[in-house]
């Protein structure tokens, strides 16, 4: 009996072991991501939270699709999450192949690039604004220096964006750097000396050996860079807040906003779960366009 | 290595640490300077009198300097509950045969991509339900979902490279599971633990979305929240806020610098298995 009793904690143990963790994230992740749906379909506000919610099935759907504001926020949501990933991936990856060169100095200056991925978004957005500021930003004061026109950064309608892709950039791409350097690492330098002994060059080798090995990292990198830019906002807030206008103000900065400074909870939530959504997409795109099989199997092994 | 092929690696490295620094620098001299020569124009690289004023007023403001105990308290906290629940989950994972552990593992890094913006409404709604907003309790609660998948992965990785043969001989003697994990696991991976540690550190002291929403009340505000709601409240004072600035940096960056080599070395071990 007791002999019994204790084959059967030995085969609970493990599930034991893992209730703590998985209690906390079904309580605040899986939870709340489910009880959104529900959310979204009745009419809760600021002032209702606590009082009795109606039921309005689809409407905060369909107002959203013939809600201008939010048209335009995904707009910008596109130009933003579009340049910020395309910037920080490609600066990321040049760097990371630069500094794996065995170069002098290299993990001193890994660790200086580093430094951006540690300062929060909010301190990151004060900086710039601080920087790109029209009126007394040091930017500008350059440009002017260099003969150049100076640029209304944060106010002109047409840049605001590009001014955040540019602070994005500069707060996110060590991310990139860390970790296509963590998938340059796992290529064992034997394949390399190989190539070189067949007589291929280093642009062969890197084309041929390096980007298809990196593929796994690769994607998993796009993933999550595309993700934080869908979902980023508080770089946003504390630069433009929107700004001006609604020319800054992203699907994500339109929900909160929507939520907390207009007390519309239930719209905020269709928003979120119309992001939600943007997410899935665009993850699964990724992984059509460059994954195939592998992908699946890396995430697995892991 | 041919001599133009260095000098174009070195010259791409100094123009990204030219616009990886220059900003914090800025931010660092314009800490130093009176407001007035913070905002003027043209500006001047340097302090004309360097001045300790900006962070004097921010250490002694009682607002800010309660957020910054807040936001101590809470990183330390959900550091320290975050690498203890994942150092049970990892240890499952990397010693425990068990139905539907890969279909886990590949949840929980699902979960990880899962954007917490999302969650913000529900969070909400659920925190003052049960009567926990505007607590610290509910930043170490709701932290925890943004830090426990990567610490998950970080520990099992760990946990891993160590041989079976130590905890198995602990086992044969008679110890417990729980036993060998405290007494032999559990000392030996103290890097480990340290690069999760840091990791939680940096994301709990950094976050701002949660708090913003969660916690915004005087008494129970973190610091990057002070710093936010101090620009709403006065016209910008760019003086007080760069001190500010730095202020927030310095424990992270610190703590980064130290351990970045150990966090690049974390990754990998899980990559080279991967």
């Amino acid at each position: 009996m007791i002999l019994k009793l204790e084959a059967r904690a030995g085969i609970l143990q493990p599930y034991l072991l893992l209730v703590p963790a998985l209690s906390i994230l079904v309580g605040f992740l899986l939870f709340p991501l489910m009880w959104n749906i529900y959310i979204s379909m009745h009419n809760v506000s600021l002032t209702t939270i606590l009082g009795e919610w109606k039921y309005v099935g689809f409407k905060n759907f369909s107002n959203l699709l013939h809600d201008p504001d939010f048209h335009k926020s995904l707009q910008v949501s596109l130009l933003f999450v579009g340049g910020s990933v395309a910037l920080q991936f490609f600066v990321g990856m040049v760097l990371a192949v630069v500094l794996n060169q065995h170069i002098w100095g290299s993990n001193a200056f890994l660790a200086l690039i580093i430094i951006p991925w540690t300062v929060s978004a909010v301190i990151t957005g004060f900086s710039f604004k601080f920087i790109f500021s029209d009126s007394f930003g040091v930017l500008n004061y350059v440009l002017e220096q260099m003969g150049l026109n100076p640029v209304a950064w944060l106010s002109d309608p047409e840049v605001v964006v590009w001014t955040l892709v540019i602070a994005n950039m500069w707060h996110g791409t060590p991310f990139t750097v860390i970790f296509i350097t963590a998938g340059l690492f796992s290529i064992s330098p034997v394949v390399y000396e190989a190539a070189r002994i067949d007589g291929a060059t280093k642009i062969k080798s890197f084309f041929y050996i390096t980007l298809p090995l990196l593929r796994p990292f690769i994607i998993i990198n796009l993933i999550l860079i595309t993700m934080w830019s869908v979902n980023f906002f508080d770089l946003i807030l504390v630069m433009t807040n929107g700004g001006p206008l609604f020319a800054s103000t992203t699907s994500s900065l339109y929900m909160y906003r929507q939520a907390f400074e207009f007390g519309l909870l239930s719209k905020g939530a269709a928003v979120g779960f119309l992001l939600i959504g943007l997410n899935l997409v665009l993850a699964y795109s990724y992984i059509r366009l460059f994954g195939r099989q592998e992908k699946t199997v890396e995430i697995r092994q892991r | 290595m041919i001599p133009i092929e260095r000098t174009l690696l070195y010259s791409v490295i100094a123009v990204y640490l030219f616009i990886t620094l220059a900003p914090l620098l800025w931010v660092l001299s314009t800490s130093f300077k009176p407001n007035q020569e913070a905002i003027s124009f043209p500006p001047k690289l340097l302090p004309d009198a360097p001045t300790l004023d900006n962070y004097l007023f921010v250490l002694t403001d009682p607002k800010l300097v309660t957020s910054l105990f807040n936001s101590l308290l809470v990183s330390i906290g959900s550091t320290g509950l975050s690498v203890a629940v994942s150092a049970l989950a990892g240890y499952a994972f990397a010693r425990f045969e068990f139905k539907g552990k890969n279909l886990l593992m590949s949840l929980i890094l699902g979960l990880f991509m899962i954007p917490v913006v999302i969650n913000i409404i529900p969070l909400y709604i659920m925190l003052a339900n049960v009567g926990l907003l505007n607590s610290l309790l509910a930043l170490i609660l709701t932290f925890q979902i943004l830090i426990i998948p990567l610490n998950i992965f970080l520990l099992k990785n760990y946990f891993e490279t160590i041989p079976k043969e130590l905890d198995e001989a602990a086992l044969i003697d008679g110890c417990s599971k729980l036993r060998a994990l405290w007494h032999i696991i559990v000392p030996i991976s103290m890097p480990g633990f340290l690069i999760a540690a840091i990791l939680s550190f940096r994301f709990s002291w950094n976050e701002f979305v949660l708090p913003i929403v969660l916690s915004n009340k005087p008494d129970v505000m973190v610091f990057q929240v002070a710093l936010y709601q101090f620009i709403s409240l006065y016209r910008i004072d760019w003086g007080y806020l760069t001190a500010g600035i730095n202020i927030a940096l310095i424990p992270v960056v610190v703590l980064m610098l130290f351990a970045q080599k150990r966090m690049i070395r974390g990754l990998t071990l899980g990559a080279v298995r991967g």
